[in-house]
């Protein structure tokens, strides 16, 4: 055991050192996404490994089929295996957990210490930061989709989402395509996009979760301008970068998530409409990428959905990253809207 | 001519009830088909909520409407009534439920007292429509997703969005509508004050 983690250690040093050559070069946008995937994996085995003796909790769960008390392992149990003892059901379609009454936690974080849980699906009579963390997820995915879905010869460099409104109508994602100053996507390019999508979510892939520190946050997005940029200000208040990993994709969120992509349901991704940046921003122009879905199980009828759709073509009033005051007037409304 | 009204004379049920009976093939016959129901109502009474293949739960919800409207309509003291339950039941403590639990439920209530839903059939094997049958104010919870109607559901906000959005637009057309009649009355009336 203890050779394996020399081990792994000599492999994460031994990626450290070749980083600082690596930055220097080229990367292509499926290395870069290998890269960060592996890295990813080492930290999180890597944090695994450092709790040590394992300690026993005690988690009250509350709700059907009947209240129970389950014994878990501390910092390594997460709600979702709360949830596997209890039934299918409750891991397929529960997407927050509750901790106490009061905190919202991931499904795929561990517990650190003895509470009471609750578990959260889409049908709870309070939806409300249940659907925050399904928008917020369904922009992450749409990054991951997005750089997927372009070919080898095109950058794709993601940018940033903005906070979740559902109110607005579409979940968005800003992304750069440097080497696309003047994209007009056609009606057949969006629906590759969504099929991307959906077979994306269809894969129904759990959203991990890992808290890491600033310098290896800032290693891991090295290739990404936008992103290392960004990772100062984020690691401002308590030094530590949220991650969260889709399948091979590992994005920048505050969190928290729906636990499985499988809960992502009806999709459509609707628009892409090309925004500006003021004069002094660094970055001159981004693509914002619309869409709008709902969760698994949720009917809706087609006219219905198309007048959804219909609404997430338009573009999301959303403040831009990159020139924050153009949008103030459309912003207002929707605040006006919202109250 | 002094024919009494039929619809009178048998008490009205509040489900569609189909021209003709369905014979639930059966090897003893009408009788049989009879026996068969007697159990379904009798169950029905007893667990309040069953689970049974579709044809027999439609033929046997539509016996056990007409047995509790009968309860309701002439109370306990009524000879034919008596002996319908007394039929109907096999179990007989169930004709003490009928009259003092069921007819008291549903003395006031303006709805059919059954309700039938159609059950998730099984991924494998014969292909049968299942149904659950139960009585209405029964004490198990909910078979049926009420929520729909939470606003804050997901869907919910967005349609309650877009419905905002299109009134709006709406508001916005009517607004400039009422401007451009204004304009050219107002015209009007300074000619006519020319004049």
């Amino acid at each position: 055991m203890k050779r394996n983690i020399q081990c792994l250690f000599k492999s994460y040093n031994y990626n450290q050192n070749i980083t600082t050559t690596l930055s220097k070069r080229f990367l292509s946008s499926q290395d870069a996404i290998d890269r960060r995937h592996h890295l990813f994996m080492l930290e999180k085995k890597r944090q695994i490994e450092n709790v040590g003796r394992i300690e026993k909790i005690e988690i009250n769960y509350k709700g059907i089929p009947k209240d129970c008390t389950l014994i878990m392992n501390k910092d390594i149990s997460t709600p979702y295996d709360c949830a596997k003892h209890l039934s299918e059901w409750h891991a397929d379609t529960s997407a927050l957990a509750l901790l106490d009454g009061t905190v919202y936690w991931d499904m795929h974080k561990p517990l650190t210490e003895s509470c009471s849980l609750e578990l959260q699906n889409f049908n709870v009579p309070e939806p409300q930061q249940v659907n925050k963390a399904f928008w917020r997820s369904c922009s992450l995915v749409l990054g991951a989709c997005v750089t997927a879905a372009f070919k080898d010869n095109v950058p794709v460099k993601l940018h940033s989402f903005p906070g979740p409104d559902i109110r607005s109508g579409s979940f968005i994602y800003d992304v750069d395509l440097p080497s696309l100053p003047d994209w007009k996507p056609t009606q057949q390019e969006l629906h590759t996009l969504s099929a991307e999508y959906v077979m994306l979510s269809r894969k129904g892939l759990p959203i991990e979760r890992l808290d890491v520190s600033e310098q290896l946050a800032m290693e891991m997005f090295v290739d990404n301008e936008h992103k290392s940029s960004q990772i100062p200000s984020i690691a401002r208040a308590n030094g530590k970068v949220t991650l969260y990993k889709v399948d091979k994709h590992v994005d920048i969120s505050k969190g928290p998530l729906i636990g499985n992509t499988a809960q992502i349901g009806k999709l459509a991704i609707c628009s892409i409409h090309k925004i500006t940046g003021s004069s002094e921003s660094d970055v001159k122009q981004l693509y914002r990428f619309q869409g709008v879905a709902l969760p698994t199980g949720v009917v809706l009828n087609h006219f219905a959905f198309s007048i959804i759709m219909e609404r997430a073509k338009k573009l999301n009033s959303a403040r831009s990253p990159i020139n924050p005051f153009v949008d103030t007037r459309e912003l207002q409304q929707s605040i006006a809207a919202s109250a | 001519m002094n024919q009494a009204d039929v619809t009178k004379l048998v008490s009205k049920l509040r489900i569609k009830v189909p021209p003709k009976h369905r014979r639930l093939s059966c090897p003893e016959g009408p009788e049989g088909r009879l026996n068969k129901l007697r159990k379904t109502v009798t169950g029905l009474i007893k667990y309040e909520r069953i689970e049974l293949n579709y044809y027999r739960g439609d033929e046997a919800r539509q016996y056990a409407e007409r047995l509790i409207s009968e309860a309701i309509n002439h109370g306990d003291c009524h000879k034919p009534t008596m002996e319908m339950a007394d039929f109907w039941l096999l179990e007989k403590e169930l004709v003490h439920k009928l009259f003092k639990v069921l007819v008291p439920r549903f003395e006031n209530s303006n709805s059919a007292y059954t309700r039938m839903l159609k059950a998730p059939k099984p991924a494998y094997g014969r292909y049968i429509d299942k149904a659950v049958l139960e009585l209405r104010g029964n004490p198990y919870p909910s078979l049926q997703n009420k929520q729909t109607n939470n606003r804050q559901l997901l869907q919910n906000i967005l349609l309650d969005a877009a419905k905002y959005d299109y009134r709006q637009v709406k508001y916005a057309e009517m607004a400039e509508k009422i401007e451009k009649s204004e304009e050219p009355s107002s015209v009007k009336t300074t000619n006519i004050e020319h004049n």
